[in-house]
């Protein structure tokens, strides 16, 4: 890798794209998506090595989102453009994003076969259990049973399960993690992303519009490691919020036992992502009859299809010499196409467009009840935490003093403005950490200016304070500007003010 | 239920209590400095004979040490806060967290009876409690608040 040579520090804004992301206020995706952004500058390739490539489906707006190359290409079809792609250019991370709708209905066969082939790339697949882009029709992965708007009475049919099917195509990564559980999911794209070979990832993903309910309590934070087993290669399948149950095995079918008198840890199934019979049974467990398992399932180094390929091109070059692809074209039988006649359709009548009643009437259904801690996160504003006022410097103002300034008023950031009062930049106790000690020699001399975060993100007074939480989560940010719209500060909300005011006012 | 109560019927231990170092105490503050860059750790915990002995903050970073260069070659154990509150894993988060704003901390060490460390109790532990327990309305946000759509389906 040429490019690799150069050591650049990335970082997740390096791949947020300029393009406004469509997806439903609450999907899945959007945490996906900033995980993925946070785990690539990690991953050891440079920016312009990483391709993402999608079908068609919600997942598959994803190529406009990442600020990578990327085909947005034909539905159900990604996998095969990455194929070409990866052996054609050895040197890239290749990423296709699917979803159980693009990648196990219409793309299903593709899907068996990038698994078997072992060409050096990923395979995301969001599932949802429903047709999101469409509307809400049971997908491959919709349980039986399941009432969506194309099966009113139920389906009839029985899921497909990705990871067995991944599996039992010879796939050698097979993992699983959770949209909602930030650091897993985030710990998965990275091994994922280490592994040589098709690297699989099944990610449960929440449609909030048209299948909420599907991972229940795997969604609540509170609740969901009670039905999470982590797996984690030589330690036993223990789960639970107090690690009080496992799984063990009763002749070839796995159970859940409580811990205690009748079972220990010794009866405990060991896991081993070496071993594909280990995995074949545990992949035949799935959410909601027994826990879901998040991890690595299994995997295996094997050389990939691009080693075998270029091994036997060379052998032929060797043997045969350089070939000639015009010569090769045109040994082959030669033709031409005559113009035909233009033949009339005998088609006639128009396609009746009624409204379907029941569609009509679900879509007037009542909205689900929210609690009281949601209603505070979207409805009560910035402005209700009643923010501070921040303390304000300009960019030629020394170290020294910022920094006094920090201890005289006990703060953890300075916001950094020009003449006109305009946000230039924020100047955190973080700055002071990472920039600063220890590695500036002469404080009087140097300025914040050249140590603060230029032209941060700001809110203002009239967004939800979800939204202020929502930066904080994914940026790690503890301050935020509070700014009017020429960009002048009004205040700083602090992480400690948010905490505060959701724990005390509605005591 | 409101979040007070969420966080009473939530144990400490079930937080993200993930962002420490741990080093021993004779560690210069030079190497402590370069070792919590690294890991991008807000806190560092200092240890003595396996047992938690005092904390180095970001605070003390500012206060201590930034302004003065011969605190970068003293062992950390100069600059140190001493045998700092902490709280217990087994505690309901709402302890640790009125116990931060009582004191006015920033962090809290987790640790329990037997001196066992298992990380460092912080605000940002409950923003991440949020996101990830109120995912819909805190996580899966469009990024960009003014485009925020009309309609759920997106329009």
């Amino acid at each position: 890798m040429t490019t690799a040579n150069i050591p650049l520090q990335l970082t997740r804004k390096d791949f947020v794209s300029n393009q406004t992301v469509r997806w439903c206020p609450g999907c899945g995706d959007y945490s996906i998506l900033a995980q993925i952004q946070k785990t690539l500058p990690d991953i050891g390739y440079a920016k312009e090595d990483i391709v993402f490539i999608s079908g068609i489906g919600c997942s598959s707006r994803f190529p406009y989102y990442m600020d990578t190359y990327g085909i947005h290409s034909i539905h159900g079809r990604a996998p095969t453009l990455a194929s070409g792609l990866a052996i054609t250019n050895p040197n890239l991370s290749v990423w296709v994003v699917t979803g159980d709708g693009d990648g196990l209905s219409i793309g299903g066969n593709h899907f068996i076969h990038v698994m078997r082939r072992n060409v050096d790339l990923n395979v995301i697949l969001f599932n949802n259990r429903i047709y999101g882009l469409t509307k809400g029709q049971y997908s491959p992965t919709s349980r039986t049973g399941r009432k969506t708007k194309s099966s009113p009475m139920g389906s009839i049919e029985q899921p497909i399960n990705p990871i067995s099917l991944a599996l039992s195509s010879g796939a050698t990564f097979v993992s699983r993690s959770l949209d909602a559980h930030t650091k897993h999911l985030g710990k998965t794209l990275a091994q994922a992303a280490a592994h040589k070979g098709t690297s699989f990832i099944e990610v449960y993903q929440n449609c909030v519009i048209f299948n909420p309910q599907e991972w229940g309590p795997l969604e609540d934070r509170r609740e969901r490691d009670d039905h999470i087993i982590y797996l984690e290669h030589g330690k036993p399948l223990i789960f639970g919020k107090n690690r009080d149950k496992g799984i063990r095995l009763d002749g070839f079918k796995p159970e859940v036992v409580q811990l205690g008198d009748e079972y220990t840890e010794a009866d405990l199934i060991i896991h081993d992502e070496t071993s594909k019979q280990l995995a074949y049974t545990l992949s035949s467990i799935e959410y909601p009859d027994f826990p879901a398992f998040l991890g690595v399932l299994y995997q295996e180094e094997k050389p990939t299809y691009t080693d075998g390929l270029f091994a036997q091109i060379q052998t032929a070059q060797a043997t045969k010499g350089m070939g000639d692809l015009n010569a090769l074209y045109r040994s082959a039988d030669l033709w031409t196409v005559e113009e035909q006649e233009v033949v009339a359709s005998d088609v006639k009548g128009t396609v009746a467009l009624g409204m379907d009643d029941a569609y009509m009437d679900d879509l007037d259904k009542p909205e689900a009840v929210t609690t009281a801690v949601q209603d505070q996160l979207t409805q009560d504003t910035l402005a209700s935490l009643t923010p501070r006022v921040p303390i304000e410097v300009d960019a030629s103002t020394s170290l020294v003093k910022a920094i006094r300034q920090l201890n005289a008023h006990n703060i953890g950031c300075l916001l950094v403005t020009d003449k006109n009062d305009i946000l230039q930049g924020i100047f955190t106790e973080r700055d002071v950490l990472m920039r600063v000690a220890g590695l500036v020699d002469d404080l009087a001399a140097a300025k914040v200016g050249d140590y603060m975060t230029a032209d941060p993100i700001t809110v203002s007074a009239d967004l939800p304070i979800a939204q202020a939480l929502h930066l904080m989560s994914i940026h790690g940010f503890r301050h935020l500007p509070l700014v009017d719209e020429d960009n002048r500060p009004e205040g700083v909300v602090s992480f400690r003010d948010v905490v505060h005011h959701l724990t005390e006012s509605l005591a | 239920m409101s979040l007070k109560e969420e966080l009473q019927a939530e144990r400490v231990s079930h937080l993200d209590l993930s962002n420490y170092c741990q080093l021993p105490s004779s560690t210069l503050v030079r190497d402590v400095l370069a070792t919590m860059r690294q890991k991008g750790s807000i806190v560092c915990l200092v240890i003595d004979n396996g047992r938690l002995a005092g904390i180095f903050t970001e605070r003390d970073v500012l206060q201590k040490v930034v302004a003065s260069s011969e605190a970068l070659e003293q062992p950390v154990a100069a600059v140190m806060t001493a045998n700092p509150v902490t709280v217990s894993p087994d505690q309901p988060a709402i302890n640790a967290l009125q116990s931060m704003d009582t004191h006015h901390f920033r962090n809290l060490p987790v640790v329990d009876k037997d001196g066992r460390i298992s990380g460092t109790m912080t605000h940002h532990a409950i923003i991440e409690f949020l996101a990830t327990r109120y995912p819909t309305e805190v996580l899966n946000r469009p990024p960009r608040p003014a485009q925020f759509p009309s309609k759920a389906e997106g329009g």
